[in-house]
């Protein structure tokens, strides 16, 4: 067992976990941070996006133990019911949620590149999220909501 | 070199089961004394709308607003069955089931609200913007919440259970004939595609699609079904190949199995022809699979019209194409001698 901190949130927490922990289990299991979901696990799909220092990673492929002092922004960090994120406003405007599952990562890959720069070019939105697989909705809509945001500002 | 092409699918497809199986969806209805209703059903909500559905059909259907219906689905203690989300069947299956339990349940309210207001017939009631009164006579009309109170003191209840079977009969098997399916869906799309001569690698830069979804209920949602099918029509003609070995996946990962990312998918143009299905829910037919079939016919008559090559075995891989162009160089030069 190892001790770590982590900003989460902006929420300081210090835990004890197995030095073979992945980030995703710290989050989901030790923090009950849910909307953070695993996908493939192997990185390919991006559901467990999460954002560590200003770069969005995929937390199932990253030790807790390596986020160590890191800075973390999960989905429950992005914006909520009563006062959602712009990037979490436009998905629903547009229509960009069908079965929800990749959504908490497209946020955040979303919220992401948007913070870095807040108008992107088209090809910049698609080079943002192409790292998030989406079964349901063809992109259009998730590339279009990007787009609104950030029209609407960030 | 880089070659453009044009491509065109076509699609008919029969949606329900099929084939004289039995085709049932079922659904419970209660109108409250808070002026909203519940719909619960079996039918699962995979994320393509259809609990939106039931609660627009149902607000339809006795004048509320859609959140005003609160939609329980999918809960096999509670709930009852209405089949497999699959055959492009929810909307229109289930979307009949739910009408037919709220039109059940209206039945009695209706009653109900003709003997508290004195009108001779039901006919003569209405249910509009949350009240329920006489028709034609606004100063004999009441918020739908309070003659469901009134009634609730008197012990009366509205409430329904119903279903609905999808009409099909077996195809004879030795003629093939008969009428295995109803309604039927209609698709065509055009696709604009890109192909790198040197590489092999296709590229779909614009898919215009245009579908008969009877009448679109949602259609922030048929366009979500339509894209949604053309990004599965391109990962199916350009992408996926599931790979079987003495009955076992050889590549069971989205490493291995590729599916179309951000990248892939083009500027989508989704287009709807709205003729109203005479059995569906306020003419609503189902529009799941469909929105994926005439993409992949699309795509590879595109290449073909790009490239002069047919690709039959799918999906068209570079090393596919690229060995479509040397037989057809082959042949070419065969012919020369």
């Amino acid at each position: 067992m190892m001790d770590i901190k982590l900003m989460v949130n902006n929420k300081p927490y210090t835990l004890n976990i197995e030095p073979s922990e992945r980030l995703l289990d710290v989050l989901r299991t030790r923090l009950g941070l849910m909307g953070t979901k695993e996908g493939c696990g192997e990185g390919e799909c991006g559901a467990c996006t999460v954002i560590v220092d200003g770069k969005t990673v995929n937390s199932c492929l990253v030790l807790a133990a390596q986020a160590n002092g890191s800075e973390i922004t999960t989905i429950e960090g992005v914006g909520n019911r009563r006062k959602p994120h712009p990037v979490q406003k436009a998905f629903v405007e547009v229509g960009a949620v069908q079965c929800g599952f990749c959504t908490p990562g497209m946020v955040l890959s979303a919220k992401n590149l948007l913070d870095k720069k807040s108008k992107p070019s088209d090809d910049e939105i698609s080079v943002a999220m192409s790292g998030n697989l989406c079964r349901c909705t063809g992109y259009d809509k998730i590339l279009r909501a990007v787009k609104l945001a950030s029209q609407e500002g960030n | 070199m880089k070659k453009r092409g044009i491509g065109l699918g076509c699609a008919w497809y029969g949606t329900g089961y099929g084939n004289g199986f039995p085709d049932v969806s079922s659904a419970f209805v209660e109108i409250h004394d808070d002026g909203s209703a519940t719909v619960l059903t079996g039918a699962v909500d995979v994320g393509q709308g259809s609990n939106s559905i039931y609660a627009q059909i149902a607000a339809e259907e006795l004048g509320l607003q859609a959140q005003d219906i609160c939609v329980y689905s999918a809960d096999t203690d509670a709930t009852p069955d209405s089949g497999t989300t699959a055959a492009t069947r929810q909307t229109y299956n289930t979307g009949n089931a739910v009408l037919r339990a709220v039109r059940q349940a209206k039945v009695s309210l209706l009653d109900y609200a003709a003997h508290k207001f004195s009108c001779p017939t039901a006919e003569g009631i209405e249910l509009s913007g949350g009240y329920i009164g006489v028709k034609g006579d606004p100063s004999r009309r009441m918020p739908l919440a309070d003659m469901v109170f009134q009634a609730r003191l008197q012990g009366e209840r509205f409430i329904s259970a119903e279903s609905s079977t999808a009409r099909s009969t077996p195809v004879d098997p030795e003629t093939g004939q008969g009428a295995p399916y109803w309604p039927y869906a209609f698709g065509c799309q055009v696709a604009e595609v890109e192909v790198d001569t040197e590489t092999g690698l296709v590229h779909v830069l614009k898919v215009v699609a245009v579908h008969d979804v009877g009448k679109a209920l949602n259609p922030t949602q048929v366009e979500g079904q339509i894209a949604g099918g053309v990004a599965q029509g391109i990962g199916y003609a350009l992408l996926e190949e599931l790979e079987l070995h003495e009955g076992k996946i050889k590549n069971p990962a989205l490493s291995s199995y590729l599916i179309p990312t951000a990248l892939d998918v083009p500027n989508i143009e989704a287009f709807f022809v709205e003729e109203a299905e005479a059995t569906g829910p306020f003419g609503a037919k189902g529009l799941g699979e469909p929105a994926m079939l005439p993409t992949v016919a699309a795509v590879i008559n595109a290449i073909d019209d790009a490239v002069g090559v047919r690709i039959t075995s799918l999906p068209a891989t570079p090393e596919r194409i690229l060995q479509a162009l040397a037989d057809k160089k082959e042949e070419a030069n065969l012919k020369g001698e």
